[in-house]
């Protein structure tokens, strides 16, 4: 990279640690940034001077009804948490207490889809394939997989917040793997993801990912489904 | 299982964080009771009414007890963290607010907020500047510096966006906030040495 352009980059810095680059200059830059030592030493040298911006807003007291909603959403969560998981083990132990990759959160995985059931299987149609169906926490959900490629069919899924997809993974092997499949229901509801290897996979999950994807799940499974071997 | 409360607070938050993210409520409890001060009055800061400035810090506390265990100790302090969860909200919520409003007219001094980005003006801007009190690090810059910081991080407005508001060149908006942050950067480093 020449000095020259390092300075084209370099006056975009402020800008985008200020979060005021639009999305496409701000993609661009992180592409720059991932190469470019020099910007990401700057961009280190700023950041602690934008985050003090927070701090110079001028205090005012949040209202008390504000920390006892919060909580109670929260409470009731855990609650529901340890009640969809806690019952599910020992039926499911194997494929569904995942074993994760080099940094991934378990709490991710501790499955969600313990609460589904199997409605319906077909060994032999498809001309050899399987397809596996369920509904886990009232979505239904479809595993069609044929020779070492599959299909993740959902129906019934909640329509997403604008800045969030949904994103496949699969357990193999006892390890977590992210799938190529950054997918979103459309406005009936249904959402379809490829898997292209489905060798060794035991368990398919979905989460509801940032938009762009992330490289682990952030949040618990809203579907998460066994694979027959 | 939760900790209790009593040991909660004695952790420092990044140790709580991986105890969120095992869903532990009494964990929560203590992050929000250190941060949600700031982040309420963060949101306030941005969204500009109370009622807003209240759903959008719930939503925003929710999604960091959903997603704890998105948080990265090596690029910054949880604190940090939560507040730019906090601002992004807050300014979600601001375009959101603003792409779902119906066209008014521009004397109507109510629908100003409502305004989608590129609608918003210079008296928007304007008005924004002047009604905020500048405090702490930014309120010791010089007011051009200040003001383009102000409405990227406090606004939610693009440099371009800034540079037709202001009527200046983007070149120019870029400049003034290297220079404003580099001059806070550089008073911190003084501070510390």
């Amino acid at each position: 990279m020449s000095a020259s352009d390092h300075g084209r980059w370099s006056d975009e810095l402020a800008a985008y640690a200020l979060g005021a680059l639009e999305r496409d200059e701000a993609d661009a830059f992180e592409r720059h940034l991932a190469g470019c030592e020099r910007c990401r030493e700057e961009l280190r040298w700023l950041q602690p001077a934008v985050q003090t911006l927070p701090e110079s807003v001028e205090r005012t007291e949040p209202p008390p009804q504000l920390r006892e909603s919060l909580m109670a959403a929260v409470r009731a969560e855990a609650r529901q948490a340890r009640e969809r998981t806690e019952p599910a083990a020992p039926r499911r132990s194997r494929g569904w207490l995942l074993k994760p990759a080099a940094g991934l959160a378990v709490v991710a995985l501790l499955v969600a889809g313990a609460v589904g059931y199997e409605v319906g299987k077909d060994g032999a149609g498809n001309g050899g394939g399987t397809t596996v169906e369920r509904q886990v926490g009232g979505i239904d959900v479809k595993m069609v997989q044929e020779g070492n490629s599959g299909t993740l069919q959902l129906a019934g899924v909640p329509q997403l917040p604008p800045d969030k997809v949904l994103e496949a993974w699969v357990e193999r092997e006892g390890k977590v793997e992210a799938v190529p499949a950054l997918f979103v229901p459309d406005r009936h509801g249904k959402a379809e993801a490829r898997i292209a290897d489905m060798s060794d996979v035991s368990t398919v999950m979905v989460t509801e990912e940032p938009r762009g994807g992330s490289d682990q799940p952030t949040g618990e499974p809203i579907v998460a489904m066994a694979v027959p071997q | 299982m939760a900790v209790r409360r009593e040991k909660a607070e004695r952790l420092a938050d990044e140790e709580l964080m991986p105890l969120v993210g095992r869903k532990d409520p009494e964990a929560f409890e203590v992050l929000y009771d250190r941060h949600g001060g700031a982040a309420y009055s963060l949101a306030y800061r941005i969204v500009g009414d109370r009622a807003a400035a209240e759903e959008v810090t719930q939503e925003a506390f929710i999604s960091v007890w959903r997603s704890g265990a998105r948080f990265d100790a090596a690029r910054g302090s949880v604190r940090s963290w939560l507040l730019s969860v906090v601002r992004n909200r807050a300014i979600d919520f601001l375009r959101s607010r603003a792409a779902k409003a119906p066209k008014l007219d521009f004397d109507d001094e109510s629908a100003l907020e409502q305004r989608p980005a590129e609608e918003r003006t210079e008296e928007e801007a304007l008005r924004r500047e002047t009604a905020a009190e500048l405090r702490g690090a930014l309120g010791k810059l010089p007011d051009p510096q200040a003001k383009v910081i102000e409405l990227a991080y406090f606004g939610g407005f693009s440099h371009s966006e800034i540079a037709r508001i202001l009527g200046l060149p983007m070149g120019t908006v870029k400049g003034r906030m290297r220079l404003g942050l580099e001059k806070i950067r550089g008073e911190m480093a003084e501070g510390l040495a």
